[in-house]
């Protein structure tokens, strides 16, 4: 009997993510499957604004080029699995029925997990928003979305069914790749040490380029090679051995100081690292080098998933405004100083509705808010941002960051946002309450 | 000496929620790092950035230390009014830190 295996690359890490380094793992033949997480608290965010201005959108606007671009892979039989839906999977699957058709790719099962929409159930139970201090029904009017994390079970259902191209909402990222390990290795969703394994394998390629020494190098301790052409990285998967590795050829690396900095990228304890699939325990795990770029990866544990899964509620924030000028020579820190300082006057008539406002000198307090001595810089720009509670407010404070043009001396460079603001807060719902459905398309 | 002479670190965001990861370039320099490292010098290099509690855990296996930091990202990545709504800057921040080992990690780092 041959041994049961996968090879499992990662495609994407984000909402804007490449896709032609992607592709270049795609088409290397190397893998079997590609995960690709499309979302951040963040990204969801701006999914949700981009879907109630308009009801057709809020889901990845990559799909027609992604579709090109994995034509080719799909047609060798390779499978995906993404988080292409955002705030809308019908219309993610209505884009990639569309972007199969036009690329002449023929015979893919797609897969659509709809119901990670709970905004009902979280408004009908008054959910405790932990962060913000509040319940649901407090803001009830501002309550705009709410999405549970998706775990693992609707991926390996749907691969059962046949699907080779799986697409969702909020999919919580390590169970893009927890669902095809435990599909092909036939680990039961229940035995929480093999979801810890597939979770720590997950959570290595999660993050995409970042892995492999993206959000690493810092010269002169920590330098790679060739990191303006990154590879992403890729797992083979058995029941002897996990390795990690990337594709030849390609800059930044594998080595065990990417892979510890992945390992213990966003988690809290790390004996306890929540997911949909399990609660898995990272704390004693192993990462050996056995070769160039290449990683074996062990010692990874589980025990058994939360019984709640969490929810990222989309809260009506008003306006989000920031605007930005520079001063540079000699005293441009008491000018940019003396600027913030007329900027906050002018607006005192508006204060009501400003629901926050911060000034911040970049090159001097922006990051690190004086923790770190700014010194004498030769330059440095003033940041304007506040949220408001209406456009009114909003313009006004764009209008007098603009003013500043008029003085303090020497102002230039003046850039504005604007952007109506949904801020995201997690909150927890009984998992019972979710009820995905899961829907089978032949292109 | 700094911190990030013999250490490196990546920040992370759940939330109001970063978390700072460090670990050390040589494993024997592990047991300075466990107990140089503590919760007050984080605390103190941070200052007003984080307004919660700093939470650190161990992590034996790959002999690094993680601090989870409540209420230090102006309120969440997508509510934030900060440059860096993701702490993404603090990984650099963390290393700026003094440690007081110059005697025991000087000699490893020649």
């Amino acid at each position: 009997m041959t041994q049961k295996r996968i090879s499992i690359g990662s495609g994407s890490a984000y909402s804007t993510d490449r896709l032609d380094w992607a592709q270049e793992l795609a088409d290397s033949g190397l893998v079997d499957y590609m995960g690709f997480d499309c979302l951040a608290e963040r990204t969801m965010a701006l999914a949700q604004v981009r879907r109630l201005d308009d009801e057709t959108t809020g889901h990845d606007q990559r799909i027609p080029e992604l579709m090109r671009r994995f034509a080719g892979f799909l047609g060798r039989g390779g499978k995906m699995v993404g988080s292409f839906g955002a705030a809308n999977p019908a219309a993610a699957a209505d884009d990639v029925l569309r972007g199969l058709k036009a690329n002449g790719v023929v015979g893919v099962r797609v897969g659509v997990i709809h119901g990670d929409d709970v905004l009902d159930h979280v408004l009908d139970q008054d959910l405790e928003l932990s962060e913000m201090g509040v319940s649901a029904q407090a803001i009830a009017t501002r309550v705009v979305s709410a999405n549970a994390y998706i775990g693992a079970d609707p991926i390996v259902d749907l691969l059962g069914e046949g699907a080779q191209f799986i697409l969702g909402g909020r999919i919580a990222d390590p169970s893009l790749y927890v669902g095809p390990i435990a599909y092909e290795m036939g680990w039961a969703l229940d035995d929480w040490d093999k979801m810890g394994t597939a979770t720590l394998v997950a959570h290595l390629l999660e993050c995409g380029t970042h892995a492999t020494g993206g959000n690493y190098v810092d010269p002169p301790y920590r330098v790679l090679d060739d990191i303006a052409h990154l590879g992403f990285p890729l797992a083979h998967v058995s029941d002897d051995e996990l390795i990690i590795t990337k594709l030849e050829g390609t800059g930044g690396a594998v080595d065990i100081g990417t892979m510890k900095t992945q390992l213990a990228y966003e988690i809290h304890d790390p004996a306890a690292y929540l997911t949909p699939d399990s609660t898995a325990d990272f704390s004693h795990v192993w990462v050996e080098e056995i070769g160039p770029d290449r990683v074996r990866v062990g010692g990874a544990t589980g025990r058994p998933r939360p019984d709640k899964l969490k929810v990222l509620v989309g809260v009506d924030e008003g306006w989000k405004v920031v605007t930005e000028i520079s001063y540079g020579g000699p005293g441009c820190v008491e000018r940019a100083q003396l600027g913030a300082e007329v900027v906050a006057k002018r607006l005192e008539p508006f204060q009501s509705g400003i629901d926050e406002i911060r000034y911040d000198l970049h090159g001097m307090t922006a990051l690190f808010e004086g923790q770190v001595p700014g010194g004498d810089p030769a330059e440095v720009r003033l940041r304007v941002a506040a949220r408001c509670d209406d456009r009114e407010t909003a313009d006004a404070v764009v209008f007098e960051g603009q003013f500043l043009w008029m003085g303090p001396a020497g102002g230039g460079g003046v850039t504005t946002q604007m952007a109506p603001a949904i801020g995201v807060t997690p909150a927890l719902l009984p998992r019972e309450d979710v009820k995905l459905i899961t829907e089978v398309i032949d292109a | 000496m700094k911190l990030r002479e013999f250490a490196y670190s990546r920040s992370g965001d759940k939330g109001d929620i970063a978390n700072l990861c460090v670990f050390v370039y040589d494993d024997d320099n592990w047991e300075v790092l466990r107990r140089e490292l503590t919760v007050e010098k984080v605390r103190e290099k941070f200052g007003g950035l984080v307004k919660g509690e700093i939470t650190r855990y161990e992590l034996p296996g790959t002999k690094g230390l993680n601090f989870v930091m409540a209420e230090a990202l102006g309120g969440g990545v997508s509510r934030s009014l900060r440059t860096d709504p993701h702490g993404k800057s603090y990984q650099s921040l963390i290393l700026d830190i003094d440690i007081d080992a110059d005697d025991e990690i000087k000699p490893r780092l020649a």
